[in-house]
């Protein structure tokens, strides 16, 4: 999977994901309310019958012609009757309650129910019924079904993104399939031109060929890097890296070297401020690449007739150019692999990618900075 | 101090008492009469403070409109006659009546 894709998809599923979650916990905390609310209605109902029914039994109480009325008593709940002027007459409640304004209302872990009676028998103008609250356990169900839902929207967005990223993917395949088959053709034919290059030799060659013959060798090695870049892309993650210590020193003045005939092409000097014996740990291919391509993109977007500095100390390798520079968005979007700013200059946008890779291997720091018109200047920290 | 308080105290009681049975029960002997009459009161004005304000201004003024008997009783025997008690004596009967015969403290 590619790091853009991995970043849709993680785009998309955070955003399907949130959208779903908030409409999930809107239903949710509705149906929840709606729920609480009939249970509570339910309750209020019930209360309302066994208000009923004390009532009755208070008429019947006191129409009796006893010397002492038993306040009825009942298992499913508690009762306590207040006069018209709200004083407690008689109460079974469990808690005392100290407002009877309320026609409904929960206390600690019962409901109550207060209902006003006329005729005011026994003197009760007012009826309170306590019962012990059902609790309301519609909680854990919903979020059992809530986690259902979310594990059904990610499995069903995954496969949307997948989906929809299909094409893309698709065509990304079709490029790595044709630089795969492309690189594999083109070892022999750059291998066969160097060679024959080298060997020919300069003394039978009058001026003009000679030019001719340098011109050759510049665009052979300009295909042999990018040769070496797409070798390096198709077996970076196959082939594991051979560290050793390496004097950077050495390997840069080689490379510097190699694309010296490439640099006069374009009339650019290379002025080179190389301390000696630094050393540093790592695969020698890698850090090949990784000086090559810094230095093949300053000479390819140099201006003509300009210098190329570079400098290595100890600790760090910068490479400056005059030429184009880069905006800072141009820079932010450097690391992505078929990235190309220039239309005009060839390759395959793959450069810097390759740069990021061995770097990040490495825990090398990089830091680009970037004028408009007046030069970039590449440096690596270690 | 608190003796000779208590002492009065005790003592007005049991004049008030003798005056309840003097002024109130030489008339309504009957101890059903005078619990029916409290059931009425209680089933129409409910609290300790109506009833008793109910009952003063009757005894008072007796009308039918403040009677809490029913019609054809008061057509028979007709609306009782002015208490010739004073407020106090009345008030003070009125709690005697309340005390004595009051629904709630028979509910147990």
């Amino acid at each position: 999977m590619y790091k853009s894709e991995k970043k849709t998809i993680t785009y998309v599923l955070t955003l399907y994901l949130s959208s779903t979650l908030l409409l999930i916990a809107t239903l949710f905390t509705s149906y929840y309310f709606y729920k609480k609310e009939q249970l509570t209605h339910d309750e209020k109902e019930v209360l309302k019958e066994y208000s009923i029914d004390i009532e009755d039994r208070l008429a019947s109480l006191h129409e009796d012609n006893n010397e002492r009325y038993e306040y009825p008593r009942l298992d499913n709940f508690n009762s306590a009757i207040y006069d018209i002027d709200k004083n407690l007459i008689f109460s079974t409640l469990n808690m005392q309650i100290d407002n009877i304004n309320k026609e409904f209302f929960f206390k600690g872990s019962n409901s109550y129910y207060v209902s006003s009676i006329k005729p005011y028998y026994l003197g009760a103008a007012y009826t309170v019924i306590e019962k012990k609250t059902e609790p309301v356990n519609i909680l854990n169900d919903l979020i059992t079904l809530a986690i259902i839902v979310i594990i059904i929207t990610v499995i069903t967005s995954l496969f949307l993104v997948k989906l929809v990223l299909k094409p893309i993917r698709d065509n990304l395949h079709l490029l790595d399939n044709f630089i795969k088959d492309t690189t594999h053709e083109l070892n022999t034919p750059i291998t066969t031109i160097l060679a024959n290059i080298e060997t020919l030799d300069a003394q039978n060659c009058n001026e003009k060929t000679m030019r001719k013959l340098q011109r050759i060798k510049v665009a052979s090695a300009t295909i042999s890097n990018l040769y070496q870049d797409l070798v390096y892309l198709l077996l970076n993650h196959k082939v594991s890296s051979q560290n050793e210590e390496l004097n950077l020193s050495e390997i840069l003045n080689q490379r510097v070297q190699y694309f010296m005939q490439m640099a006069n092409v374009k009339n650019v000097k290379l002025h080179v401020d190389i301390k000696d014996d630094v050393y540093l740990t790592a695969d020698r291919q890698k850090i090949e690449r990784l000086i090559d391509n810094i230095l093949s993109n300053a000479i390819k977007y140099t201006d003509k007739n300009t210098t190329i500095n570079i400098t290595l100390t100890p600790s760090t390798l910068s490479i400056s150019d005059k030429g184009k520079g880069m905006s800072e968005d141009e820079i932010s979007k450097i690391f992505e692999r078929y990235k190309r700013f220039d239309k005009i200059q060839g390759g395959f946008g793959i450069g810097y990618s390759i740069i990021k890779s061995i770097i990040d291997e490495y825990n090398i720091k990089i830091d680009i900075q970037s004028q408009i018109n007046e030069g970039t200047k590449v440096t690596l920290k270690w | 101090m608190v003796k000779t308080a208590l002492l009065i105290l005790i003592l007005s009681s049991f004049l008030n008492a003798s005056l309840f049975e003097e002024e109130c029960l030489y008339c309504h002997t009957n101890d059903f009469k005078f619990n029916m009459m409290m059931k009425k009161y209680t089933t129409k004005y409910s609290s300790e403070k109506r009833i008793k304000k109910a009952i003063f201004e009757y005894l008072k003024n007796p009308t039918k409109d403040k009677s809490v008997l029913p019609l054809g009783y008061i057509n028979r025997f007709g609306i009782k006659d002015e208490t010739f008690l004073d407020d106090k004596t009345l008030r003070d009967m009125i709690d005697i009546y309340y005390k004595q015969f009051n629904l709630k403290s028979k509910i147990y």
